[in-house]
């Protein structure tokens, strides 16, 4: 009977430390498990562009609630992760396209014609910016135009060439090559009180002429 | 419980945990950013002059896709030793001031059409400040100040000012960087 049990009982201790080992390994599994997932997602939830609450209006993408009081979490983080100043509501509107009025992704390579009218504002500019989200080209280029700048037609619209390579008219100088992207600051508009007033047929539509091979 | 079940017991816990990580680290960035626009400005805090951050055209400035067109100058603030008064003189080109809390969200904006005798003029104060100066004033002569009240103690105050044309970019650089911001010592 003794002789029996001996073997046994160290079975059993042999077993517990073992399993004591497979708890502790579990564990740390699960720590590592929920910072790793955990860290992670909210690093990519909160880098680029704003998660939630984008407005679309033709290609343009609009965040009205980034510049209020009531921007969600997500928004005020991807803010302070990028040292951004968003413009407030009552201040003015920022739309950003990095897409053309067809859904194609702005490229440097290839030609746009912007217009022919922005929803009502005192003041708007349109920049273009490089991949990095730097104005594109150097301080003395034509990377930006101003409501005041821009030369009209008779009826008042206006339309903006997009190239690398000079253009008559309006024309606004792409960089050699990447993606590009474009952002209109509406100042001083009714449009930040609501989307409402942002229909695609009142934001300018982003063309494209054609491309370099 | 098989080993199996131990497993899966231990990825649930995990995820668990890991929803809770997610959530207590995206409300914690912005507090703990140590590049967001109040961190980068907070040695500015004692300055009674607007900074500049972008001056039209700048392409050196950290401010994430910045408008050529514009010049942007901040004010910090901390509410700590009294209320801040922030003065813009306008002039002929827009110009408009936006109140941002530390952390987020913007509580107030204002554009020039608002200013009286061109002078744009807001006191920023706590719920606190605010309640104190109410119940200090006399009743029959209140005070002409437009108050607004801070969500939290610390936030900047962002001047814009838009250079219509390349030429009055220097002109929009110094309205900029000219806005008052002091703190409202009580008599």
């Amino acid at each position: 009977m003794v002789a029996a049990r001996l073997p046994s009982t160290g079975f059993l201790r042999a077993r517990a430390r073992r399993r004591g080992a497979l708890s502790a390994a579990l564990v740390v599994y699960a720590l590592l498990l929920a910072l790793a997932l955990g860290l992670g997602s909210a690093h990519w939830a909160t880098h680029g562009e704003y998660p939630f609450g984008v407005v679309r209006a033709g290609p343009w993408s609009v965040w009205p609630r980034a510049g209020s009081r009531d921007a969600d979490p997500y928004t005020r983080a991807v803010i302070a992760r990028s040292g951004d100043i968003p413009l407030g509501v009552g201040e003015g509107l920022l739309l950003h396209a990095t897409v053309d009025s067809d859904g194609r992704p702005l490229d440097a390579r290839c030609s746009y014609r912007i217009g022919p009218s922005t929803p009502q504002a005192r003041f708007w500019t349109l920049t273009v910016y490089d991949a990095a989200g730097r104005p594109a080209g150097a301080q003395d280029r034509r990377n930006s135009f101003t409501s005041s700048e821009i030369l009209r037609d008779a009826a008042g619209g206006f339309e903006i060439l997009a190239a690398h390579e000079p253009r008559s008219g309006n024309w606004l100088m792409l960089p050699d090559s990447g993606r590009v992207s474009f952002v209109l600051r509406l100042y001083d508009t009714p449009a930040s009180a609501g989307s409402a007033a942002l229909d695609p047929r009142a934001v300018p539509g982003i063309h494209r002429l054609e491309c370099a091979p | 419980m098989s080993r199996a079940a131990y497993f899966l017991l231990a990825t649930l816990c995990g995820l668990m945990l890991a929803g809770m990580t997610h959530l207590s680290a995206v409300l914690a960035i912005p507090w703990l950013a140590e590049n967001d626009a109040f961190a980068r400005l907070r040695s500015t805090l004692s300055a009674d002059r607007s900074e500049l951050v972008a001056a039209p055209g700048d392409q050196s400035t950290w401010l994430p896709y910045p408008d050529p067109n514009v010049a942007v100058a901040t004010c910090a603030y901390s509410l700590d030793e009294g209320p801040v008064r922030v003065s813009a003189r306008t002039g002929p080109l827009f110009q408009s001031l936006s109140f941002h809390a530390r952390g987020g969200g913007v509580y107030f904006a204002i554009t020039d059409r608002a200013a009286v005798r061109g002078v744009l003029e807001v006191v920023v104060m706590t719920r606190r400040q605010l309640d104190e100066a109410l119940a200090a004033e006399d009743p029959e002569d209140p005070s002409r100040d437009v108050r607004i009240v801070s969500p939290t103690r610390e936030g900047l105050v962002v001047i814009r000012v838009l250079a219509a044309f390349h030429s009055q970019r220097p002109e929009a650089t110094e309205a900029a960087r000219s806005v008052a911001c002091t703190i409202d010592r009580e008599e």
